[in-house]
């Protein structure tokens, strides 16, 4: 008997590591983790964790991450010598980077794991550059004092590479989204040069990059190549819910040039998505984004009525598939500000709310640029 | 004249071998590479000119090298494009310098010859330019960087240009008759001008005449042979079919082999890829869509962009185009044999299902096609979609194989058929079907829904188990776990633990908060207070007649010890691993059972036996 679940486990683990990061292999890894705990494995149980971090943080589950780092993470600090420390130091910076994400996470609770995260990098002599950018990143993402957020942007980027820092081109792609937050859309453009060159890239990169881009693009009025942009990276993005929140920058692309129909049939597709992931924030910039285009097709007036595929899962589900525009439009913006408060409540700030209103900017802002 | 390079020639030729170069081999493709383009050249001054290229195979009669003579009767070079390629050669100091020079004629030629000190000391260079005076002119480089430029005292009597290499001691097996030939085929056989190897008296062409998907054949029979036969030569692998393959974004054509057994999972197969005829690569990856993978291809493309590592083509509009078009025809293929050959289609359903549930999923009149064929694993057997829809009406399956475990022997037991969608794409492919076909009807099933075909109890049951219900509702509540008592089959099974998803992923939220420290514990804590989903739940049978003797119980601290450890066990039948909590219950639990036991055994036990096992332990 003990042989046959230790085959049936290695064998759920080798089909997982036949697949890229996805829904599928981190069920695989789930079960087989459960039956490694069953039978109070704990070698077994921690190697396959160790890959379903990585799974689950790269197939878009960050609070199935969470939890699997957590368990490591007790492990580890019973018994240092059985399971190294430094592998997991490495995935410890994606669990922290998105735990602000979870608005249910205090702000204590955030602050403490930086501190922890920073105390642990200092033990292996890592530099401070990681935490510096998780920090800034932090800092910008629940609104906190722009002075602070500026002064930990200018510390990260004066900080030197180490051995624990992340790869060129996630580095590269990071500071990309302090120069759209500021507006600097050709500052970007310019950095990101590397990156479309294809010179450098990374698992993720250039897929998040292009989805960044376009709305510096779109500003620039180079839409002939944020439309590109909008080809390549759907293309590159649209099988992975880790990629939630760039298929939300897609959606909205669509609904700034006017190509409605295939915004809806991209809601229709990744709303899905939304409905269970575990970033609130992913969520809610696909909701904004689903909440603009919805609001571009009440404005165009020739429908009430739209036919959407929806998941069953969605609570306003219909069988004939015929939805109001104008309840489908209430139902996303009510998510998005739920969330919005959620965040700003436990944040202390109005980052959120500041987001959502960025609608009504947006709506001044449309271009016709039809991509049929 | 002599002159030297600026720069040390031993470095580049060093950088060429180790970064840019697989294999010494190579020299004899860059040699092909520059008498193309020389070739080419020439046909853009006289478009009539044919071109002709020449391996001649000098042996030495004492044993010594042998030198090969590579000649081409392309453009040829005048004075001043030697000297520019010497500049080149000069500069080329650096990866990216040499794969920018690449791009001009002269810039290419001046690298291409570079590659062949890979494989000899001394180079002779002659030439005569169909644009220059008539001169023909010799250069003589060597690796050491030096060299030297004169008319030539031996002038060609035609434009064209010729290459003597003179083998390296130790790199006489680049040379061999046998190793040239292979080379040049492998390299440059489908180029469309003739390629000649002479060794000795003998003379033989390398070059396919014509890239053989491009021929014409008696019949369709013969070429489908054909192609096959070709497929077999270039892959070593009996395929067993081929489909054509064209797209006018990039100018691509070719042809794609059927793989003859399912290829690993995911996996990305690698093409043999010409550019303009020449090999480019034989591992390219990212040419087809990313379900095709039930092929190999070769294909010559004449307008994408080949990457620096010339391995792949540059991920541009032109090859999405290209991507998509080359799709389409493979498409056009599945949906020819669904119309013409079912059998034959349902045949490579069998061996290469995943490629067609991946296009399906993408493709709705694909889907629409081919979903009925497809095969899926049930709780009865395996059987296809159109089979089963037949039999019942709603399509039922759980997406997890650890939910198929929980329902599969149940739900076997009461004649329901369940499909087991934990194969890669089957959940997405069945949520889709009432999407696309007109009237299915598809659920989701899990445990939970299980006690929902049970029989229910009659009011004398009701009664009956009442107490049970009232004390299993209290004991299981702190687990998050309610109670609801039926009638199943199979007998056997007291009881049926179910949890949704979010029911499995807060018990595993809990085993972690268990395990780690104060920090993360509390984070989890978090994490769990926002998960939803139902609460789980445990079905007691009472067709079970350990339940049925357990609702009968009047001692209530019996009956709360014989639920939790129904509990527990339900917990580690379903494989549901045990949280911390739960181990104390199974901990406590039985050595209450065993008390219990003892109890018994010591006050009414046959001590009449007299036998020393039973009496109490003191």
């Amino acid at each position: 008997m003990a042989g046959d679940w230790r085959e049936e486990a290695q064998a759920l683990w080798d089909r997982a590591g036949k697949q890229k990061s996805s829904e599928s292999k981190v069920k695989l890894l789930e079960e087989a983790v459960r039956m490694a705990d069953s039978h109070g494995d704990v070698d077994l149980g921690y190697q396959l964790r160790d890959d379903l971090i990585d799974a689950a943080t790269f197939g878009g589950y960050p609070d199935k991450a969470l939890v699997a780092f957590a368990w490591c993470r007790g492990q580890q600090k019973k018994d240092p010598e059985r399971f190294e420390p430094e592998g997991l130091l490495w995935k410890q910076k994606w669990v922290v980077g998105r735990i602000k994400e979870f608005p249910h996470i205090s702000r204590k609770q955030i602050t403490d794991a930086l501190d922890d995260i920073e105390q642990c990098f200092t033990k292996v002599d890592a530099g401070k550059r990681s935490v510096l950018k998780l920090r800034y990143q932090t800092a910008r993402d629940m609104g906190d004092d722009a002075a602070e957020v500026d002064r930990l942007w200018a510390a990260w980027l004066a900080t030197p590479r180490d051995h624990l820092t992340d790869c060129r081109a996630c580095e590269l792609d990071d500071e990309l989204d302090h120069h759209v937050e500021t507006g600097e859309w050709e500052q970007a453009l310019r950095k990101a040069k590397p990156i479309l060159e294809g010179r450098v890239r990374c698992a993720e990169i250039p897929h998040l990059t292009l989805g960044t881009l376009l709305y510096p693009l779109f500003k620039l009025g180079e839409l002939e190549r944020a439309a590109e942009m909008h080809r390549r990276g759907y293309s590159l993005t649209s099988k992975n819910r880790d990629f939630l929140a760039t298929m939300g920058d897609h959606l909205e692309f669509l609904a700034l040039t006017g190509n409605l129909a295939r915004g809806l049939a991209l809601l229709e597709k990744h709303l899905e998505w939304t409905l269970d992931h575990g970033s609130f924030n992913d969520r809610f910039i696909f909701l904004v984004a689903a909440t603009f285009l919805l609001e571009r097709v009440k404005a165009a007036g020739d429908r009430d009525v739209v036919s959407l595929r929806l998941t069953k899962a969605f609570p306003e589900h219909r069988a004939d598939g015929g939805y109001e525009v104008k309840a489908l439009h209430a139902w996303m913006l009510k998510q998005a500000k739920d969330i919005a408060t959620r965040f700003d409540t436990r944040n202390g700030t109005d980052r959120y709310a500041r987001r959502l209103a960025r609608i009504q900017r947006l709506a001044e802002e449309v271009r016709e640029f039809p991509l049929d | 004249m002599d002159h030297r390079f600026q720069v040390s020639l031993r470095g580049v030729i060093d950088l060429l071998s180790h970064h840019l170069y697989s294999s010494p081999g190579v020299y004899l493709r860059e040699l092909l590479q520059n008498a193309t383009d020389a070739i080419r050249a020439r046909q853009h001054l006289e478009p009539e000119h044919k071109g002709t290229v020449r391996l001649e195979l000098v042996e030495k009669q004492d044993g010594g090298p042998p030198t090969l003579v590579f000649s081409d009767d392309g453009v040829g070079l005048t004075e001043e494009e030697i000297h520019r390629f010497l500049a080149t050669i000069g500069e080329s100091s650096k990866r990216e310098a040499l794969e920018d020079r690449r791009k001009d004629f002269i810039g290419q030629f001046g690298i291409g010859l570079l590659s062949c000190f890979m494989v000899c000391d001394e180079l002779l260079l002659v030439t005569r330019s169909a644009r220059g005076d008539g001169r023909t002119l010799e250069w003589r480089g060597r690796h050491d960087g030096t060299y030297a430029v004169q008319v030539s005292e031996h002038p060609l009597e035609r434009p064209g240009t010729q290459v003597f290499l003179v083998a390296r001691a130790d790199m006489v097996e680049w040379f061999a008759p046998e190793r040239l030939r292979q080379l040049g085929r492998h390299y440059g056989g489908l180029l469309p001008f003739p390629i000649q190897l002479t060794v000795g008296a003998e003379q033989e062409r390398l070059d396919l005449d014509g890239a053989p998907w491009r021929r014409d054949y008696e019949s369709a029979g013969e070429r489908r042979k054909a192609m096959l036969e070709y497929g077999r030569e270039v892959f070593e692998t009996d395929f067993i079919d081929c489909i054509p393959l064209r797209s006018q974004a990039g100018d691509v054509d070719g042809v794609a082999f059927v793989l003859p057994a399912s290829p690993h999972f995911n996996a990305k197969q690698k093409h043999r890829v010409y550019l303009k005829h020449m090999l480019l690569s034989e591992s390219a990856e990212n040419l087809l869509p990313e379900w095709a993978f039930f092929v190999k291809c070769v294909v010559n493309a004449n307008a994408l962009r080949p990457t620096a590592s010339r391995e792949s083509f540059y991920e541009d509009g032109a090859l999405s185009q290209a991507r998509e078009a080359l799709g389409h025809g493979l498409r056009k293929y599945l949906v020819d044999l669904a119309h013409e050959d079912p059998r034959a289609l349902q045949r490579l359903i069998g061996l290469h299902g995943l490629s067609i549930k991946a296009l399906a999923l993408d493709d709705d009149d694909f889907y629409r096609l081919v979903i009925g064929w497809l095969p899926f694993e049930t709780s009865l057997g395996v059987t296809t979609l159109a089979e089963y829809r037949r039999a019942y009406p709603v399509v039922r399956f759980t997406a997890t194989l650890d939910g198929f475990r929980q329902v599969a022997r149940v739900a076997g037991a009461q004649g329901l058929c369940i499909i087991n969608a934990a194969y890669t794409h089957d959940a997405a492919l069945l949520e889709k079907l009432p999407h696309v076909v007109e009237g299915a009807q598809v659920e989701p099933f899990s445990a939970a829904d299980l006690p929902q075909s049970f029989e229910e109890l009659t009011m004398d049951e009701r009664d009956a188990v009442f107490p049970l219900l009232r004390t299993a509702e209290q004991v299981l509540a702190p687990f998050h776990c309610g109670v609801v008592v039926k009638k199943f089959f199979p007998a056997e099974v007291p009881t049926l633990y179910s949890a949704d998803e979010e029911g499995s992923f807060r018990r595993d939220a809990e085993r972690a908060r268990d395990e780690s420290d104060d920090l993360y514990a509390s984070v989890l804590e978090g994490v769990m207070a926002a998960a939803g989903g139902e609460p789980a739940q445990l079905c007691f049978n009472l067709h079970n007649p350990v339940v049925r003797r357990l609702a009968a119980v009047t001692d209530r601290t019996m009956m709360k010890l014989s639920v939790e450890m129904l509990y527990v066990q339900a917990l580690l039948l379903g494989q549901h691993p045990l949280n911390a909590q739960e181990m104390t219950l199974l901990n406590q639990g039985l050595l209450g059972l065993i008390s219990a036991q003892l109890g018994t055994g010591g006050s009414g036990g046959p001590e009449s036996d007299g036998g020393a096992g039973s009496g109490g332990l003191h």
